[in-house]
């Protein structure tokens, strides 16, 4: 089994939602409900949980019947499919979710059959683990650099080709000078926000090249 | 992208065997790496009888087939993806695919993206850490921020003649690094 590449991790979860036959609106369609109302940029709840590179919730309604002569079969219940890719180790990431988004957590996972909570971290992540499917054949191009060290090299890279273009022709002692100043205000930069700024908020300097 | 595909049982023995040589011998993941468009892909092998149980009262899961589960998280479109996909992996796709019920192999395209379309399933929520850099700005962005680090550890101390001559050539070194990063464009 291979849930790991390098330094990233890949959790499959699935955990089988919750029927209930009595209900108006059913716990899949209130959990979709849910997860279109989640926001996707740096007020991403996976934005507060900093190692995530991607990740997705998926409702899985049911298997997928191809065609005679294949048989035709039915999932019992629907699941939720949790799929994320994250540094470091899988303990520490479930004990971050249930800490740092718990609301968040609850709100998708109280669908979902034999759902614990967060008060308890041992009993959620222990939950998770029995959701957990162990993957087959991970594959991450990049699999050697953090979240952060993306975003600070992503960030480092918007900032050379910004300098490049502005210092063109300056004399070399000027020119070594504002590279001194370029190298300080790099240092103190803050990381960018995992998840992005929304499209319309994008500073200019962010984009040397539009 | 989400795929699930049905395999007899016997078969998954052998994908599964595959997919160990696979990670073992990482030159057979070169195509994979050389298209540079997925960030991460997984394939997860869910046995007939693994759906997780979470209770008693939770209908068990009577199933023939072991499933097949593919996630990927690729740049570009739809379209973009299973036609490089089709074009330059199909003997690695055959290999994965071929165990699963009806899967008419990667090439023609068209036959290939039909099943695609078939046994694929929607996302309802996704996150990205970095939603404006593809992979190949990602791993250009890691090359400049290496390239800048080594300069500024180099030129600390040298003149400004010195300095001009080493910034030339650290432009050299950087230029076909410096792409900006954006919304991706919208295919058809």
């Amino acid at each position: 089994m291979s849930n790991t590449n390098g330094q990233i991790y890949g959790l499959t979860i699935l955990s089988p939602i919750v029927q209930d036959h009595v209900l108006d609106i059913s716990h899949a369609i209130e959990l979709r409900q849910y997860l279109a109302t989640l926001p996707q940029d740096h007020t991403s709840p996976f934005s507060i949980l900093d190692s995530t590179h991607m990740a997705r919730l998926v409702v899985m309604d049911d298997v997928v019947y191809v065609g005679a002569p294949a048989c035709e079969e039915h999932l019992k219940s629907r699941y939720l499919v949790f799929e994320t890719n994250f540094d470091g180790d899988l303990d520490t990431y479930l004990s971050r979710m249930a800490a740092e988004i718990g609301d968040v957590v609850d709100s998708v996972w109280k669908h979902c059959v034999g759902y614990p909570g967060v008060t308890d971290t041992g009993a959620f992540i222990a939950y998770m683990k029995r959701c957990q499917i162990d993957t087959t054949f991970f594959f991450a191009d990049v699999n050697d650099h953090t979240v952060k060290e993306n975003l600070k090299a992503l960030q480092v890279q918007s900032a050379l080709a910004h300098f490049i273009a502005h210092h063109q022709g300056l004399p070399p002692a000027e020119l070594q000078r504002a590279f001194g100043q370029l190298l300080c205000s790099l240092d103190k930069a803050p990381l960018p926000p995992p998840g992005g700024l929304p499209s319309e908020k994008t500073p200019a300097e962010d984009r040397p090249h539009e | 992208m989400n795929a699930v595909t049905p395999m007899k049982t016997w078969k998954t023995p052998i994908l599964r065997l595959f997919f160990f040589a696979l990670g073992a011998i990482p030159p057979l993941q070169n195509d994979l790496k050389n298209l540079s468009f997925i960030h991460f892909a997984r394939w997860v092998i869910v046995r007939r009888t693994q759906f997780p149980v979470l209770s008693e009262t939770q209908p068990r899961e009577q199933l023939k087939y072991d499933y097949l589960i593919f996630f990927s998280n690729f740049n570009g479109t739809w379209n973009q993806y299973i036609d490089a996909f089709s074009a330059v992996l199909a003997r690695g796709l055959n290999v994965i695919w071929r165990w699963s019920e009806k899967f008419p192999g990667s090439r023609p395209v068209t036959g290939f993206k039909r099943y695609i379309t078939l046994v694929q399933f929607d996302t309802d929520y996704y996150y990205n850490a970095y939603p404006r850099a593809a992979t190949n700005d990602v791993k250009a962005a890691l090359r400049v921020h290496d390239a800048l680090r080594d300069f500024a550890r180099s030129s600390q101390q040298i003149s400004p003649a010195e300095f001009d001559t080493a910034w030339r050539q650290l432009l050299v070194r950087v230029q076909p690094d410096l792409g900006s990063t954006g919304v991706a464009p919208v295919g058809t």
